[in-house]
């Protein structure tokens, strides 16, 4: 998990330097008589971490021995317990702490960080106020008006449905699809789109976080321009028209003679804000666009035009444009106000973009907060075909997917990688495989783990050659590719770790970067990325500078000896060592070019060993609750639009809970995620606890 | 003159440098008024992922990163240039050679340093803080000491009376989703509030020299004003301060687009072609992006410019056409110094062509008071790494283009400290080298030059006084 220290910011060198000073254990506190984390604290930590000035880390925990409550301090109670628990401290080298205590100094620590947090509900940390990110500005627009064209081209999305395949209603994927890339080094340009709409620039991804981190957009006259722009190109395009505007009878036709005009306008006007603004206006707010209507009407304008006028207004006005959470005094009070707050958050997180009528209605209602609407909601949006906008965000962002577009393995090593001038390469065939699991998993409903470890995959003919199967059909074209949904038997395969995308993107042109995979591994699949790197990587001495006839894990050996490096090292080189046998392009090798055995093995959490990438898929499997854990802090960060903090940590542990007897199936992890504390928002009122079964 | 019309957009862009061209209409368009004041300007000109010392700074020809250079194993001591502190004759180093034909109107300064702040990766802060505001360790709330930057603050000065009170330009044409905002940004309007740039020339074209589609949305701005005014109300305190962006973005726009009304008239009188597509390659791309920032300077659209030719870090390789026959990642070079030295001469040698470029272009642009648009402005060179390899914050490579109208000095070489250099890591963190002064100082000094009424930037400890005439 990564957090933010509002107050304390470890100098990482110093951070990491905590995992390796010795610290002195005495004996047991298990033998003492009274289990304490005083008590251990003493035994194992403050040696280094206070005694006789001694601040590693920049983390004093002598203060702590002495009588001062821990819980003043959640983000430091938060720290040690990660530390501890993912048996980062203390350091090797020193007497550990076993198991059993271990778990028990776990157990006391979550216990103080629940009360050291709960609370008053206010604590709770909110999302800023964000606008729309580009993705969502787009699909937006598109579902007002019920565009049957794209607003502008999204290079966002990586993967295309060419063949209908994405039926989530069916819970069922096919067994063959076909797909198209997004150009590498273009921006996507297949589908059909809106003319003379130009779109404004893509939304950067927050490092180890998603774009729609709040803190992460803002605006500035530049943009506002933009958005001025977009609002007017929009409704004077040629394709505002009623073949594409799927709502263009109920907003934006002629009016009939012999009815009445501002009763009309009125009726048109009301649907269209509430859609728009993702509540029901109130009559001051109402009377703002209408009179702008009527004035246009006054002047001559016929009512459809004048609507699209309206709407062109309202493309540019805060309420649409921005995501958040009212909260002024009077709003508290108002329970459908926090229930229309839900629905957003919902449907941006769900559909990336405004809630249909439905969700509105219970919301208006406020009902949807209550957990068997809020069940039925989310399973209605699970199996709506908008849900293809969160597969088409949160997977590639959460897999970091974008790396692999610049990936560009050696061009003479390995020829066979691109395959046609000027920009097609393996990659495009690559970057689709992991996403149609993941589609699998969330439509079919299936466990988690399978993302770890699976029986089938998917697979272009071309991906087929290049993992050295027997291709299947034809090799294809860059564009639009041909998968197939394949059984799995090797183990070696399955699952999205060593997907040929993610070994590719984690590697340079030459050689692999195990360092750079265990990174990955720690931030992706246990949401506990590392601290920055210290400012001095001593790069690693390219291949022909160095004796041939070492290992990479001969090579690294240095970085492990030098004190500042070791620390992170001892983190992330079992992880990344552990992918050895996928070279730089994701094929499997036994030995490296001078003739040495690849060395897989090592030692998860340094408590499970493995030998091979079998073992180490086995591994992360007896730990899969920190999986499942670190998967839904990366949901939440991603639909709340914030980085997690401390106070949303016992969420995670109960959502982890309540998936555990549901087999780990995705879906039920979404659900969980969304009736959380932190997702269902401060002022909800619920009970602390999250036990429901759905 | 009357009819540009067959005139091609590039040639006319270049057209705007030459004083034959420009002077008889771009004047007039500037001046606005019988009283015309030659204004006070600024542009910062930022390079990414520093440069190689040995080849940039006076006396350093000794220094050089080993192969298989790591932090702690090499003799700092043996990189410094042990040149005095004070002022120099400016000697033109192998990468400074560009500025040659400017050698009396460009001042090196050797010697300033800045902190990084711990908890970021070391790239994040290069380029998001270099002209910030806030000292290290400053702000709580943030891993980042970034306030408003320096470019704003003095637009709040100097940049009241243009349509735009800054403009940011960037030659970043990455397509990947790779690196955050922090990676890519010089200019905030506040902590976390990027000031997003222009990169695309034909948009930055279209935006700055034709106004006639900004009319069309002049009606909606009442209503969406006043809609935002009700829906304030409705956010707790902190979404009320940011949401302060929104009428800020709203406010400035319909400045802009007041003002750009009063140049319409000489603005029409620009008909051109706008032909526009295809790659360009990355030198034509940095020079045609600049051509604007200067055109836009000389023509009164703003006094305060940004200009970042690429962003930090950022791994994507570029095709560096007049270099490489493949495109070269310049931050995966400046990992390893031993191997891609000459490299990366190349790529800061490449970088300073363009500077001067640009700076040769403003020096032939002349203004009413005699003096060209160089020596108007300051135009400063800067990048947030010491050197690429050690990742300091120390020792920056800084050059100031211009005299800002005759307050500075030009032609000389400021050194503030007796070693600047190479620095290495000691228990952890980089030490800075005994002498130095922080960078604020230098933002410090320009601000007050342009009449700014500030003790203090940053973590400023003063302003340097032997940079002033």
């Amino acid at each position: 998990m990564t957090f933010r220290f509002p107050n304390v910011y470890l100098a990482p060198e110093l951070f990491l330097r905590m995992v390796l000073v010795l610290c002195f254990l005495s004996q047991s506190v298990l033998a003492k008589k009274e289990f304490s984390i005083e008590g251990s604290f003493e035994s194992y930590c403050i040696e280094c971490h206070g005694m006789k000035g001694k601040v590693k880390g920049e983390v004093n925990l002598i203060s702590f021995t002495e009588g001062k409550d821990l819980k003043g301090d959640p983000e430091l109670l938060q720290t040690i317990m990660e530390v501890i628990d993912f048996g980062e401290m203390p350091p090797e080298g020193n007497q550990p702490i076993d198991n059993t205590e271990r778990k028990m100094i776990v157990a006391e620590l979550k216990k103080l960080l629940a009360e050291s947090v709960s609370g008053s509900e206010k604590d709770l940390v909110k999302a800023p106020i964000r606008r729309m990110t580009r993705f969502q500005y787009a699909n937006a627009v598109k579902d007002l008006l019920e565009l049957k064209v794209e607003v502008f081209p999204l290079p966002e999305k990586m993967m295309r449905d060419r063949s209908g395949y994405f039926k989530p209603a069916s819970g069922k994927m096919p067994a063959k699809m076909m797909v198209s890339s997004r150009p590498l080094g273009k921006s996507g340009l297949i589908e059909p789109r809106m003319d003379g709409v130009a779109p404004f620039p893509q939304d950067l991804r927050a490092e180890n976080g998603y774009d729609t981190q709040g803190d992460h957009l803002s605006l500035s006259p530049l943009l506002m321009e933009d958005f001025f722009r977009l609002s007017q190109s929009i409704v004077k395009s040629p394709s505002f028209n009623p073949k594409n505007v799927g709502v263009w009878t109920q907003y934006f036709e002629k009016s009939k003679r012999g009815i009445n005009q501002m009763d009309e306008l009125k009726s048109r006007l009301q649907h269209l804000l509430k859609r728009a603004f993702r509540a029901p206006v109130d009559d001051k707010t109402f009377s703002k666009y209408y009179s702008f209507a009527e004035q246009e009407m006054n002047k001559g304008m016929e009512m459809g035009d004048a609507m699209k006028d309206v709407f062109s207004a309202i493309l540019a006005s805060p309420r649409f444009l921005y995501l958040y959470d009212r909260g002024g005094e009077e709003s508290r009070e108002s329970e459908s106000r926090q229930n229309l707050d839900l629905a957003s958050r919902l449907s941006f997180f769900l559909w990336g973009s405004v809630p249909d009528d439905q969700l509105l209605d219970v919301a208006m209602e406020a009902t949807l907060s209550q957990d068997e609407q809020l069940t039925k909601q989310v399973d209605r949006m699970l199996t709506d075909e908008k849900l293809k906008r969160f597969c088409d965000s949160f997977p590639t962002q959460w897999l970091q997917l974008d790396r692999i577009i610049s990936a560009v393995p050696d061009e003479k090593k390995y020829r066979d990688f691109y395959y046609g001038p000027p920009l097609y390469r393996t990659t495009m065939d690559m970057m689709m495989e992991p996403l149609l699991l993941f589609e699998t998993v969330l439509i079919e409903d299936r466990s988690v783990l399978e993302l770890i470890d699976s029986n089938y995959t998917f697979r272009s003919a071309r991906l087929s050659k290049w993992y050295g199967d027997a291709p299947n059909g034809k090799l294809g074209g860059p564009v639009t590719i041909r998968f197939t949904r394949q059984s799995v038997k090797d183990r070696r395969h399955g699952g999205l770790i060593t997907n040929g995308a993610v070994m590719t993107m984690t590697s340079g042109p030459l050689e692999t970067k195990p360092i750079t995979r265990g990174a990955w591994v720690a931030g992706v699949i246990f949401n506990s990325p590392p601290p920055p790197p210290p400012a001095e990587v001593p790069p690693l001495p390219e291949e022909k500078e160095v004796d041939d006839s070492l290992t990479l894990r001969e090579r690294f050996a240095d970085h492990r000896e030098r004190a500042d490096c070791a620390g992170c090292h001892e983190k992330l080189d079992p992880l990344g060592f552990a992918l050895e046998n996928f070279d730089p392009v994701g094929r499997w090798r036994e030995k490296y070019h001078n003739g040495r055995e690849v060395d897989a093995s090592g030692t998860l959490f340094r408590s499970h060993k493995f030998s091979n990438i079998i073992e180490f898929k086995d591994a992360i499997l007896k730990e899969k609750n920190r999986f499942v854990r670190g998967l839904a802090g990366h949901l939440l960060a991603f639909g709340l639009g914030r980085e997690l903090n401390p106070s949303d940590s016992l969420a995670l542990d109960e959502i982890v809970e309540s998936v555990e007897g549901e087999n780990y199936s995705m879906k039920s992890l979404i659900h969980a995620v969304v009736k959380s504390k932190p997702f269902r928002g401060p002022s909800v009122k619920l009970a602390l606890t999250i036990k429901s079964k759905f | 003159m009357k009819t540009m019309k067959n005139i091609g957009r590039r040639t006319f862009l270049r057209g705007l440098g030459t004083s034959a061209l420009a002077l008889p209409w771009m004047e007039s368009l500037a001046v606005g008024s019988k009283n015309y004041k030659i204004p006070q300007r600024a542009a910062f000109y930022y390079v990414p992922i520093g440069v190689v010392r040995k080849t940039f700074f006076p006396g350093e020809g000794q220094s050089s990163v080993q192969r298989n250079f790591n932090n702690d194993n090499f003799d700092a001591e043996s990189t410094r240039s042990n040149l005095g502190v004070g002022l120099h004759d400016l000697k033109l180093t192998p990468t400074m050679k560009p500025l040659d034909g400017l050698k009396d109107k460009v001042t090196l300064i050797t010697g300033l340093d800045r902190t990084f702040q711990p908890g970021t990766d070391v790239h994040a802060q290069c380029a998001s803080c270099f002209l910030s505001s806030a000292s290290p360790f400053s702000l709580k709330h943030t891993p980042y000491p970034q306030a408003r930057s320096l470019d704003h603050i003095l637009a709040d000065e100097i940049g009241k009376d243009t349509p735009f009170k800054t403009l940011e330009f960037s030659c970043n044409s990455h397509n990947d989703n790779k690196e955050s905002i922090q990676f890519d940004n010089i200019s905030w309007y506040g902590t976390e509030h990027v000031a997003p740039s222009m990169r695309d020339p034909l948009l930055a074209y279209r935006r700055l020299f034709k106004s006639d589609e900004r009319s069309a949305y002049k009606n909606i701005t009442d209503l969406v004003l006043d809609d935002a005014r009700s829906l304030r109300k409705d956010l707790g305190y902190s979404d009320q301060q940011k949401f302060g962006e929104y009428f800020e973005s709203i406010r400035t726009i319909e400045q802009q687009i007041l003002r750009l009304d009063g140049m319409r008239n000489e603005l029409s009188k620009v008909d051109l072609d706008i032909p526009m597509d295809g790659k360009m390659p990355r030198g034509e791309y940095i020079r045609l992006m600049g051509d604007l920032m200067v055109a836009s300077l000389q023509s009164g659209l703003t006094n305060v410019a940004t200009f970042m030719v690429g962003p930090e870090r950022w791994d994507t390789p570029y095709l560096f056409e007049s270099l490489f026959d493949k495109p070269k990642s310049h931050h995966m070079m400046s990992h390893n110094q031993g191997k891609f030295v000459e490299d990366l001469i190349k790529v800061d040698h490449f970088y300073m062509e363009q500077f001067a470029y640009l700076c040769e272009k403003m020096n032939r642009i002349e203004e009413a008071n005699g003096k060209t648009l160089l020596d108007n402005i300051l135009f400063t060179y800067g990048s947030g790494l010491g050197d690429g390899s050690t990742h300091q914050y120390s020792a920056l490579p800084i050059l100031i283009a211009g005299s800002g109208g005759g307050r500075f000095i030009t032609g000389k070489h400021l050194n503030v400290s007796a070693k600047s250099g190479l620095v290495k890591k000691v228990n952890g963190t980089f030490k800075t080298p005994d002498g130095g002064e922080p960078l604020a100082n230098l933002w410090l000094t320009q601000a007050k030059a342009m009449g700014l009424e500030l003790d203090r930037f940053a973590d400023s400890t003063g302003t340097i006084s032997s940079l002033l005439v």
